[in-house]
């Protein structure tokens, strides 16, 4: 709007942090501000992932009606890997600590820090995939496919999409893993990190409630 | 292992990350055992324990690693409406679940596929033979 240019223009974020100020070098910032009173893209990131948590409740609220309308259930430790899932459940608790040191070595500007944390991190992320595929591979190799019946459709569902989740987090983090290896953080810009350990922690909560509800419960 | 209690900025103090690991491993130790331990027990002791571990886990991710405890009311608000909207999904299924008393297939059933007896239950997959009409296993 035209009215919108006659502002004043200041030489810091929108919110008065300086480093904000490097984001916005080639656009102006006026002092007024119609946005909410955090960053956008936290602001952003937090209203996805409330989406996702309807999501995720759409399909456990399912496999929850499907199992309690159903007059059999099998027990899951009969047909899952009970322990190696065990060791993976708490190699993504583990990722999700390394994502918080990793944070927090940005915060005190400790670039290498960053790197190995976050390595650390994808690392714990990338066999946790791994073992979900191998865990994959052995149940349909014995004939436990989805369409056998209806408690190996609601678990590949279920997994299936959380692992999906998994391999977005996996990637996002190879990215700024290669960003942070390009110098592109530091203690006043950590913005992007803290986004994506958002998500990263996310996930690990949701296969905190997976891991009970489909191999315990 | 250096203190992560982060005293710079966006960080928090009093906050440390090796605890909270600590406590979430334990609380997955004792979550397994509780589900293996009390695997025959009845549901409400079963599932209610694992269903007290998972929350308790999970809160801790979201309050402390999640930094919810130490975001502004707007992001607070923000989460707000997702409990009552999970509530309403879940009160939007209880008539499936109280209705859907049997299902046409009971879990694990190995339907024949042959033109002999198109849709009879021939098999069970974790049971030896196909659970009698008015004699299946307890319902859970």
């Amino acid at each position: 709007m035209s009215q919108a240019t006659a502002l004043p223009v200041r030489d810091v974020g929108a919110h008065g942090h300086p480093h904000e100020a490097a984001h916005h070098e080639h656009h102006p910032v006026y002092d007024y501000d119609s946005g909410p009173p955090v960053d956008r893209a936290k602001f952003a990131i937090w209203l996805f992932l409330a989406t996702e948590v309807m999501f995720f409740t759409g399909l456990i609220g399912t496999n929850l009606v499907l199992r309690i309308g159903s007059s059999t259930w099998p027990n899951p430790e009969n047909r899952l890997a009970i322990g190696i899932t065990a060791a993976n459940t708490f190699l993504l608790i583990t990722s999700s600590w390394t994502m918080v040191r990793a944070l927090h070595a940005i915060q005190k500007g400790d670039q290498a820090g960053l790197l190995r944390w976050l390595g650390g991190t994808i690392l714990g992320g990338a066999t946790f995939v791994s073992v979900q595929v191998y865990e994959y591979i052995e149940l349909i190799h014995h004939g436990s496919l989805p369409n056998v019946d209806i408690f190996w459709s609601t678990f590949y569902t279920m997994t299936g999409f959380h692992g999906l989740h998994v391999i977005v987090g996996v990637i996002w983090l190879i990215a700024i893993w290669i960003a942070a290896a390009r110098g592109k953080f530091s203690a006043q810009n950590f913005l992007r990190i803290e986004l994506a350990g958002l998500y990263w922690h996310f996930v690990d909560l949701v296969w905190v409630l997976l891991f009970t509800i489909v191999y315990l419960m | 292992m250096s203190n992560d209690s982060a005293t710079d900025h966006g960080a928090h103090p009093g906050f440390s990350a090796n605890k909270i690991f600590i406590t979430l491993f334990v609380l997955t130790m004792v979550e397994v055992g509780w589900g293996l331990g009390f695997q025959h027990s009845p549901h409400w002791i079963k599932w209610g324990g694992l269903i007290v571990f998972a929350f308790w886990k999970g809160i801790l991710i979201y309050t402390y690693f999640m930094h919810m405890k130490f975001e502004g009311w707007i992001v607070k608000s923000l989460m707000i409406p997702t409990p009552f909207l999970i509530a309403i999904v879940v009160f939007a299924l209880m008539p499936d679940v109280s209705h859907n008393d049997r299902l046409v297939y009971p879990v694990g059933s190995q339907v024949d596929k042959s033109n002999a007896h198109p849709g009879k239950v021939v098999g069970m997959i974790d049971h030896p033979k196909p659970a009698a009409p008015g004699n299946e296993a307890p319902k859970h």
